[in-house]
């Protein structure tokens, strides 16, 4: 178990990535600026196909939009910035010196991703209600349970994304470049987490593929715990599944990271 | 500088970074196998909303699925043979631009041969099979006018990419920030043009083909193609496009240079 000096040194990494996202914040805006463009391509997109249609794939067009705004969300309290870091850590050969520190290599990392993502999770959450109010027809749950099964689903999709995402940055260590990585990775939790479109369009045999699989933790489980699609004995039993996926994607990070820094190769300096 | 001139050294400087590439090949199948992925699931993503509903807006499925695919496309072949547009920022902020300067070369062909974006030819490939596709399963009346309208209009569709590309990434001579995430941003904007464009509020559609004419690289090639009513003859604005485009990039790119003033060592 982590002793309380070893929590205070994760919590300073935390804090320390926490600032490194604030003095880069024009970066951040810009970013975010980028990912908007996507969401407005998509809104559009998504307000031509209800035109004339009151139900597609059993979704209204008012629980599409909360879908939209939910996936932009939970996609953005992960940033970018965690992903490259990781495997541009690999890539220049400086995890060399993290093997010397007395740090354990995916609880910093771990400590960095939650530290610059409740930054920006805040900010992004900000500038979505600023968002939402001028959508009409956004539908907000009424109970503060469900509030609160939604935000304690995001902290799960927080640490499953950082497994997915810790697992792909590993890869580093086989290749010359992360870019290739990173575009995969993004292209298949983008589809098998539902952040595209709904799980429930998918044809039937997708979407039993992808409910087995750990990606619909990210954007699926938020999304039907705050469209109120679950229960709350079915959002819990969400958040249970998306615990294991946590925890098994933890594990299989813990026995790679072990497996493949005997593997390290660093260009000589 | 005569054109056959510049085409030779375009090619002398092209083989060069292909070498350069083909060392790390690893990296080279991984990049082209992701580039592949990603637009296969962007085409997914397309049938599987068809699959519930038979048109947007009056667009059949292979109608957008061309759009998308002339998009990635035109984008792979910007990687392929003018990636250096997306390496500007760092030659700028490194200093690296000294060096071609100092040389009988125009910059501009120098900094199109700066790298190699293998990526590109995995989205030139699914690019390529998708719009092939998309044709073979419209009711196209196919004369030789008409292929060669397409022709010309995949021309301009690539120039009217890159000139955006150099232009955006022509922003790192007034902002030298090392993340500098402008240039990513008008890329961007080309997501707009995935889809028809009568999707969007007139704003955007007068954004998009005017100040980034993106929707000159699908949008208007398509209502052409598939003989759309109400939008014959749009195409003719095509070319006019592509040499706006291209004059203001280079025209924004040589300003630029004009302000370059090196890195202090």
């Amino acid at each position: 178990m982590m002793t309380a000096a070893q929590f205070k040194m994760y919590r300073s990494i935390a804090n320390r990535s926490l600032q490194r996202v604030l003095a880069y914040r024009i970066s951040y805006i810009i970013t975010f600026l980028a990912n908007s463009i996507n969401l407005l391509a998509i809104y559009f997109l998504w307000q031509g196909i209800y035109s004339g249609r009151e139900v597609v794939g059993g979704y209204t067009w008012d629980q599409m939009k909360t879908y939209l705004l939910v996936t932009f969300l939970a996609n953005s309290v992960l940033s970018w910035y965690s992903e490259s870091a990781i495997s541009g850590k690999i890539l220049d050969g400086s995890v060399a010196v993290d093997l010397l520190k007395p740090v354990d290599f995916q609880t910093a990392r771990f400590a960095e991703t939650l530290g610059s993502s409740l930054l920006e999770g805040g900010m992004s959450t900000v500038l979505l209600i600023l968002f939402a109010t001028f959508l009409t027809g956004v539908t907000f749950p009424g109970s503060l349970s469900v509030y609160v099964l939604f935000a304690v689903s995001l902290l799960g999709a927080i640490v499953v994304k950082f497994g997915v995402v810790y697992l792909a940055a590993l890869l580093c260590f086989w290749s010359t470049g992360s870019m290739g990585i990173v575009w995969t990775r993004i292209a298949l939790t983008n589809l098998l987490s539902g952040a595209l479109v709904p799980l429930a369009f998918f044809p039937d045999w997708l979407e039993k593929l992808a409910l087995l699989l750990p990606f619909q933790a990210i954007i699926h489980t938020p999304s039907m715990i705050f469209l109120q699609q679950a229960d709350t004995g079915e959002s819990l039993r969400l958040i249970g599944i998306q615990l294991f996926w946590g925890a098994a994607l933890w594990i299989a990070g813990k026995a790679m990271w072990n497996w493949a820094v005997r593997q390290v190769t660093i260009h000589g300096g | 500088m005569k054109m056959s001139q510049m085409l030779y050294l375009y090619k002398r400087l092209y083989v060069q970074q292909l070498k350069a590439i083909l060392e790390y090949n690893k990296d080279f199948y991984i990049l082209m196998c992701s580039a592949a992925l990603t637009q296969i699931l962007g085409f997914v993503f397309l049938w599987v909303i068809y699959d519930r509903i038979p048109d947007i807006n009056g667009w059949k499925f292979w109608e957008v699925t061309f759009m998308y695919a002339m998009i990635f496309l035109t984008e792979g072949i910007g990687s392929l043979f003018f990636e250096g547009t997306w390496r500007l920022g760092r030659l700028v902020n490194m200093g690296e631009l000294d060096r071609y300067l100092l040389r009988p070369v125009p910059v501009v062909l120098q900094v199109f041969c700066t790298g190699i974006g293998i990526n590109g030819l995995g989205n030139l490939l699914i690019g390529g099979v998708i719009v092939w596709q998309s044709l073979v399963h419209s009711p196209v009346h196919w004369t030789l006018g008409k292929a060669a309208i397409l022709i010309l209009l995949f021309l301009t569709a690539v120039i009217i990419r890159v000139s955006i590309n150099l232009a955006g990434n022509s922003a790192a001579f007034w902002i030298r920030n090392a993340g500098n995430a402008f240039p990513l941003m008008v890329h961007n904007l080309s997501d707009l043009a995935k889809y028809p464009i009568t999707l969007f509020p007139q704003a955007i559609r007068i954004f998009i083909s005017t100040v980034l004419p993106y929707a000159f690289i699908s949008f208007y090639p398509a209502t052409y193609i598939f003989g759309k009513s109400g939008w014959s003859g749009w195409w003719l604005l095509a070319p006019v496009a592509a040499i706006g485009s291209a004059a203001a990039a280079y025209g924004i790119f040589r300003y630029g240079l004009s302000k370059y003033e090196s890195t202090g060592n």
